[in-house]
Parts: structure tokens; C-alpha cells; sequence
């Protein structure tokens, strides 16, 4: 496919994971361990194809990820997800205000997560 | 599906194992500060790692747990709650309860089910009380209904108009349509262009359509709705069913449903709730019977003892077995553990492997038209080779180098535990957290360490009334600190307690036996009896300490590390005991000392000096050898070539070279007849490939391929005080 994807959570073990699912799938997958690192990332690295990112986070969470990363030319229209647990309802309503694609609910099934992907990624 | 995964799972291990420390640390702090906003964030992030991750493994023991707890943390850090003792101790112990579940997890060890079921109920119910119901933790029943029925095709009419802000959020229509079509044939898509407004007015990044389609699809309503799935709730969307097509509806529907089929944290295969949990729900028994039939439940051992079938003591002795053989088990299975390295380092370390194959590269190159004439080119390149070689090796060992903080770490929820089981004020003062050594010895120090802490705790510190009366402050202090010193790493734990009691340790070793009645014993030997097998002063022994087990386990440990434990101490006002342990095990600094055609190393920490006497300054005194005079002070001189009956190049002190060593704080002069040089040896074990041998503390392989001694300097300290009648 030869697409990027950003891949944000402060869990090392869930980040590897998801870069893991992403990568078999041919992504080229960039790693950040929280919001102001992905910002970075994002503002230094490749164009991004695709963000996934965890919600809780320390130095800045999801949400902020999101709103700052909107602001960004590069990210306008850049599918968004956001890692949830299930029990996280309103969190998706924040995420989505924030300007969230969709969501991923964790646990999550590999195949799931990039038939989600399939159904945001722009051809 | 997680067979993918499980290559992952020692990463999780090792990632909980860090989170259940900061859960732990940041529970611990928050007693002191219970409106530390940022700590509960910092708790609750953890928390909620740890039940995200332990569902990808299918570990739902953990997950549920976790989520219990998690609930009630956001509770907290929401201020629906506010932080009590009660509540901080609920959470320290289902941190314990949790450490215990990702164990068995880990290695299969056993789980407490009471312990855990009682603490879910507790977690829950501080959940509940006294909060919002809607902060409760949705059930887990909200999830997608069940397909029902309907086996025939279906024909829907949608009609969809998106918010407007559609792009905003990196969504297309597109991908909507495409996916539609996937599910069947899509047909009779109409825009809607009305809401278009004037091109001076438009914002391109604004939604201003809506449309209308027709879907033949053999899949259900609910496969649709999904494809909808992230903008349903903000778009104006209305899916109607038309006509019914007889075809049959195919089985892999439910396979296709784009979500996870929600794992519901109540009903788990292969995971039976206890009866008495069952009858609660059908409601046969209420919550508080059952409590209260669990509480008066007896363990067997009880049981046994009431039947007078068994003593107290040896349910006693066979509990503590148990304990120990589950230890025993779990460090097997624990032994295989990882190190997580800066990926820094290993950059560093890659780097430096670049350079020694360019210095190789250089040497073979040189060697391969090598002239005389080249000598100081080749001098170089081996300097070079050298240079790379100590970086290398010190890079590699960096990587085994962890702050002791990490050892540390679990002192100060004992102390708080052993605080409060003791009825003590205790105060616990670390300092030298940062200060690196090798992995192994933090692994293998922790426990003799936690021995000496609640030692001190227990022993050591008096209670606040005691030391209101001796006007010392009623909270007592336990100071844990760590420092090099050398190439050696010190710890100490240090309290400001009552102090050993000379009297009482002379008392019982008399009675045990192990001095005789009348022996006159400086300090310095007395302290150390405290370290024998099965010597305790306690009068009552309690749980914490006093079992006579320990402190002989703690001596033998700290010196199978290769370290040393000393005492020091004064009645009434503390005792602190100093650890002293080799920053690693594999290398030594040694010195190689020649005495006759052998060679024998020294480790470098042990040498204070080196001398040549004038023949005056050796003396011999009858019973105790010979005595050499360093600056007015008398020395034992040991002849290296006497102990190890070598042939000696001089017999002669004058003519030969005396090393002034020292270990544990005796000082003794060694005749060798000449030193060689400094050099790092790698210690090869001599017990793993021979058997022990007195005075040699290992072997290593010299420069030039043969091997070399190194000495043990207590063991020949030892050995000459037995040769001595014969030597004098």
C-alpha cells in the first residue's frame, strides 16, 4: 500500500501492537509515545496517511492530539481514530467534537482494526 | 486472534510490572496529598493501560479487575469522590490483588478468589456510593443487538444528509458509497445540491450535500447501519426497508459485522463464578448473608487443629513451607526475564562495533604487507584496538546498569504496612536512588534488603510512647541511601532505633550455644552473631519479624554476591547496617602479582599499598607469625609462596614485595615476588568448572593463554591463621 500511519499511545506494548497490525498490513508506521511527541513527529515527519491514537496520555491526551493536529494544513482531512476502551462513551463524543474520524475499541481484533482503517483511508 | 500477539506478551509483563509501581508510588503519595489532580491522572492513565493491554491477551481476570478499579479512579480524579484513607487503602490492596492476578497470568501461580471477589464488591460498592449513577460504568449489556431473524434479501431506501462538517473530520462520503456497494448493489444515487450556497460564500471545507440511494443487499439492517457507524449520530439518516427479495440470507453476516463482537466482562468462558456469587444473582441469598457465611468459613488448617488432628505449629511449619515452595516455583518460572535498553545505548554501542571493524579491517590491511618499519603504526592501531575494546566493554555493561531506585521502589509501601501493623511512626528517608549497578545484584538484593528494613521497622525502632519517654522524636526514621564507594556500590539502612543490646545477643548465643559462658568478646565479634542461623532476640515473634529466619539468609546472600555486611550501632540511638556489593559480578580490577613461575591475581579493591621492608620492620612473635611494622603499626605477613606451597623466586621480605590488603576491615601483608601490572579479568567461576579451592576466589585466562589465580583474600587470610603454629 505503501501508506504512513502515525500510531500514538504511551503503552509501549499496545503502540508496538498496533504499528505490528499496521506494518504486516504494509503500512510504514511512525511511532509517538504521547500527544506532544506525536506533534512533533507530525510536524517534522512524512505526510501522514492515517492517525490511529490512544485517549489517555500523559503530557497531552488524545483529544488535545486531535484539535492540534486539525489545526495543522497537512492533517485537515487526515482520517483520525482513536483507541477506546468500550466503556469510554462520552469520550467518543469528545473525540469526534475534537474532529475524530472514528474509533477503534479496544481490545481490538487485528482484522477489524484495519477492515476500520479500509473503511476511512482515502483510496 | 491473539496468537498474533502473544510475541508481545513479556513486553506487557515487563510494561505492567512498571505501571503497578506507579499505581503503587502514586497511591502511596496520594495520602499525603489526596488533591494531587495530576498524580490520579498519572494513576488512572496507568490503571487504564493496564486494562487495555491485558484485554489484547485475552488476560480478562486482569481486564475486569482493572476496570474495576479504574472506575472507581475516575470517580476520584472527576471529584464525584474525594480521596479518604479508606478509599486509598482499598485501592493499595486490589494493587496487590491485581499484582497477584497479572502473576498468575504470567506464570500460573495461584490467585486468592476471595480475595479478589471481595475486593471487586468492595471496589464496587465505593464506586457506587455516594456518586451520580450514571458515573457507574455502563453495562456491558450495551452492546449491538442480536440479529435477528430475516432470511431474505432486502431492498433500503437511505436517504443521508451529513453534518456539514463531514471533511473536517477526515471523513469522505466516498468511502461511505464504496462501502455500500460492497454489501450489494447500489443503485438510484441522487444528489442533493440545494443547500449549495453561492460560490463567493462557500467554505470548501464544508459538506453541503445530501443523497438519496437505493441498496439491494442480502445483508441485515445492521450491517448497514455500521457502514454509518462514525457519522450515524450526526447526520440526518433515514434507512427504510422497501421490498423484500427472496433470497437467502448468507451465514457469514455476522462474521462481516464491522465491529469487534464486544467482549462482555461478566459472562467469560472457562471463567465459573463462585456459588455464592450465582446465588446472589439469582437472588437467593442477599449479598450480606453470603458475606458473612465466606467470613465464618475455615480454612482447613483451623479445621484440622479444632479436631485436635494437628498443633498450631505444625499447621504453622506447613503453611510456611507452602509459602516457600510457591516461591521457589515462581522464581523458576521468573528467572528468564528481559532488560529493556535505551535504544541510545544500542546506537552507541552499534557505532563503536563500526569502529573496531575498521580498526580490524586497519590491522589486517597492515598485516598483510607488514615491514619492520611499520612497528609504530602498528603500536598505534593496537592502541586503537584497545581504546574500542574498553568502550565496548563498558557500553555492554552500561547496558546491564540500572538505578538502584528500582530496588528501592517497594520500601515505602512496607514501611507504611509495617507502620501500621506496628503500631510505629516510621518515616522512610531514601537517598542515592540514581546510583547504577548491574541488573543481577538489584534482582538479588531486594529481598535481603527488605529483610533488613523490617528489621529495623520491627526491631529496631521502639514504639512512639518509648520514645516520647527518651525524649526522642516520636516519628522514627529508617534511612535507606546508596553510594559508590571504590568499584564498589555501598547500601545502607540506617534507623534511629534502640540499637543492638550487647547483654541480650551475649545472653542468647550463650544459651544457643554458640560462645562459651565465660568468652570475652569485643563488639566487633558480637554484632556478627546476630547473623547466625536461627539467632533471634525477639521475645514474642510476631509476623513481620522474629522468626529467627533471616539474617543469616541476608549475610549468605549479600556474600554469595560477593559482598560484605557490617554493623554498626549504639544502645539507644540506632543501628545501621552497611552493604557492600560488587558493581557487577563477571569483571574484576585485579592486579597480577608473580610469586615464583606463577601467576596469581589480586582483586585492585582490596590494595591499600605496596612496600619493601627494611629487615628491621619484620618481627616474629611466638603463636602468631610474623609481624611486619608499617608506620608504627603491626601487620600479619603471610608468605604467598608458604600457603600455596609454591617455590618462591625470594624468600627474603627485603629482597621480595609485601601487598598491604584489606578486607573487611582486617588489614594483612602478602609477600609476592614482583608485581606485573593492572589489568579488568573476566572471573571464571571455579566451582562451576573444577571444585571450591581455598584462597582462590576464581580463574581467569591471562594475556598470554594461561591461566591465572585470582585470590581470595579472606580465604587466605583464613588459611594462614591455620598454618600459623606451623609457619612460626
Amino acid at each position: 500500500m505503501g501508506k504512513t500511519a502515525l500510531v500514538v499511545d504511551d503503552s509501549p506494548t499496545m503502540r508496538q501492537m498496533v504499528a505490528f497490525t499496521l506494518t504486516k498490513a504494509g503500512f510504514k508506521v511512525v511511532e509517538a509515545e504521547h500527544g506532544k511527541d506525536a506533534v512533533n513527529k507530525a510536524s517534522a515527519g512524512p505526510k501522514m496517511d492515517i492517525v490511529v491514537t490512544d485517549l489517555n496520555m500523559p503530557e497531552m491526551d488524545g483529544i488535545s492530539l486531535i484539535k492540534e493536529l486539525r489545526k495543522m494544513a497537512a492533517f485537515k482531512f487526515t482520517p483520525i481514530l482513536m483507541l477506546t476502551t468500550e466503556s469510554a462513551i462520552e469520550k467518543k463524543q469528545a473525540g469526534k467534537e475534537a474532529g475524530a474520524t472514528g474509533w477503534i475499541v479496544k481490545p481490538f481484533n487485528p482484522e477489524v482494526m484495519l477492515k476500520i482503517i479500509a473503511k476511512v483511508l482515502p483510496a | 486472534m491473539s496468537n498474533d500477539f502473544s510475541q508481545f506478551q513479556d513486553a506487557f509483563f515487563e510494561e505492567a510490572g512498571d505501571h503497578l509501581a506507579v499505581v503503587e508510588e502514586g497511591l502511596l503519595a496520594l495520602e499525603q496529598h489526596p488533591e494531587d489532580l495530576d498524580l490520579l491522572n498519572k494513576i488512572f492513565r496507568s490503571a487504564h493501560s493496564i486494562k487495555g493491554t491485558s484485554g489484547m491477551f485475552g488476560f480478562n481476570a486482569v481486564a475486569q479487575f482493572t476496570h474495576k478499579m479504574e472506575t472507581l479512579l475516575d470517580l476520584l480524579r472527576n471529584g464525584q469522590k474525594v480521596v479518604t484513607p479508606q478509599i486509598a487503602d482499598l485501592l493499595l490492596k486490589s494493587t496487590d490483588c491485581l499484582k497477584t492476578l497479572i502473576d498468575a497470568a504470567k506464570s500460573g501461580s495461584p490467585v486468592d478468589d476471595e480475595t479478589v471477589q471481595r475486593l471487586t464488591v468492595e471496589l464496587a460498592s465505593a464506586s457506587t456510593a455516594g456518586s451520580q449513577p450514571t458515573a457507574q460504568a455502563p453495562p456491558a449489556s450495551a452492546t449491538a443487538p442480536a440479529q435477528t431473524g430475516g432470511s431474505q434479501g432486502h431492498v433500503y431506501r437511505i436517504a443521508w444528509t451529513p453534518p456539514d462538517w463531514l471533511f473536517q473530520r477526515g471523513l469522505d462520503p466516498l468511502q461511505i458509497f464504496k462501502e455500500l456497494a460492497n454489501l450489494g448493489t447500489l443503485s438510484k444515487i441522487a444528489v442533493d445540491t440545494a443547500k449549495l450556497p453561492d460560490l463567493a460564500v462557500m467554505d470548501p471545507e464544508k459538506c453541503y450535500l445530501s443523497w438519496t440511494m437505493k441498496l439491494e443487499t442480502v445483508k441485515a439492517r445492521q450491517v448497514v447501519d455500521a457502514v454509518f457507524e462514525f457519522v450515524r449520530e450526526d447526520s440526518h439518516l433515514v434507512i427504510e426497508e422497501r421490498e423484500a427479495l427472496g433470497v437467502r440470507r448468507e451465514a457469514q453476516d455476522a462474521s462481516s459485522t464491522p465491529h469487534p463482537s464486544p467482549r462482555t466482562p461478566d459472562g467469560l468462558e472457562g471463567d465459573p463464578k463462585p456459588l455464592g456469587e450465582l446465588l446472589v444473582e439469582s437472588g437467593a441469598v442477599s449479598r450480606e448473608t453470603l458475606d458473612k457465611a465466606l467470613s465464618q468459613q475455615k480454612r482447613v488448617g483451623e479445621i484440622l487443629v479444632e479436631q485436635h488432628a494437628v498443633t498450631p505449629e505444625q499447621v504453622d511449619q506447613a503453611l510456611q513451607k507452602q509459602k516457600q515452595q510457591e516461591s521457589v516455583a515462581q522464581s523458576k518460572k521468573t528467572d528468564t526475564a528481559s532488560i529493556r535498553v535505551d535504544t541510545d545505548k544500542i546506537d552507541k554501542l552499534i557505532n563503536l562495533v563500526g569502529e573496531l571493524v575498521i580498526t580490524q579491517s586497519m590491522l589486517s590491511d597492515l598485516g598483510a604487507r607488514f615491514e619492520m618499519s611499520q612497528i609504530s603504526v602498528l603500536l598505534e592501531r593496537m592502541a586503537q584496538l584497545e581504546r574500542n575494546t574498553r568502550e565496548i566493554q563498558e557500553r555492554v555493561m552500561s547496558i546491564r546498569m540500572l538505578p538502584i531506585g528500582t530496588a528501592f521502589s517497594r520500601f515505602p509501601r512496607l514501611v507504611r504496612d509495617l507502620s501500621a501493623k506496628a503500631g510505629k511512626k516510621i518515616q522512610l528517608v531514601l537517598s542515592g536512588e540514581e546510583t547504577e549497578l548491574d541488573k543481577t545484584v538489584i534482582e538479588s538484593i531486594g529481598d535481603p534488603l527488605t529483610h533488613l528494613v523490617r528489621n529495623s521497622a520491627d526491631h529496631g525502632l521502639e514504639t512512639p510512647e518509648e520514645r516520647l519517654d527518651i525524649n526522642k522524636p516520636e516519628l522514627g526514621t529508617i534511612r535507606l541511601n546508596a553510594f559508590h564507594e571504590g568499584g564498589n556500590i555501598c547500601i545502607t539502612v540506617e534507623d534511629d532505633g534502640r540499637g543492638l543490646n550487647r547483654d541480650k545477643i551475649l545472653a542468647k548465643a550463650v544459651k544457643q550455644g554458640l560462645i562459651g559462658e565465660n568468652e570475652k568478646l569485643s563488639d566487633d565479634q558480637i554484632w556478627p552473631l546476630i547473623f547466625k542461623p536461627g539467632f533471634s532476640t525477639a521475645e514474642k515473634v510476631t509476623d513481620v519479624s522474629g522468626r529467627g529466619v533471616g539474617m543469616d539468609v541476608v549475610k549468605r546472600n549479600i556474600e554469595g554476591l560477593g559482598g560484605t555486611v557490617k554493623i554498626k550501632t549504639a544502645l539507644g540511638k540506632g543501628t545501621t547496617f552497611t552493604l557492600k556489593l560488587p558493581l557487577t559480578l563477571a569483571i574484576i580490577e585485579g592486579m597480577t602479582v608473580r610469586v615464583g613461575k606463577d601467576t596469581y591475581i589480586v582483586p585492585l579493591l582490596s590494595i591499600l599499598e605496596s612496600i619493601q621492608p627494611k629487615a628491621s620492620a619484620v618481627k616474629t612473635v611466638v603463636g602468631k607469625g610474623e609481624l611486619i611494622n608499617v608506620r608504627e603499626t603491626y601487620l600479619t605477613m603471610i608468605r604467598m609462596y608458604e600457603v600455596f606451597s609454591l617455590q618462591p623466586e625470594y624468600t627474603d621480605p627485603t629482597k621480595a614485595i609485601l601487598l598491604i590488603l584489606e578486607t573487611e576491615g582486617e588489614r594483612v601483608a602478602v609477600m609476592v615476588d614482583e608485581i606485573l601490572g593492572q589489568q579488568q579479568v573476566v572471573i571464571k567461576s571455579m566451582e562451576q568448572n573444577f571444585r571450591k579451592v581455598a584462597g582462590v576466589a576464581g580463574a581467569t585466562i591471562l594475556g598470554d593463554g594461561t591461566v591465572g589465580f585470582i585470590l581470595d583474600v579472606r580465604g587466605l587470610i583464613e588459611m594462614s591463621r591455620h598454618a600459623a603454629p606451623v609457619a612460626a
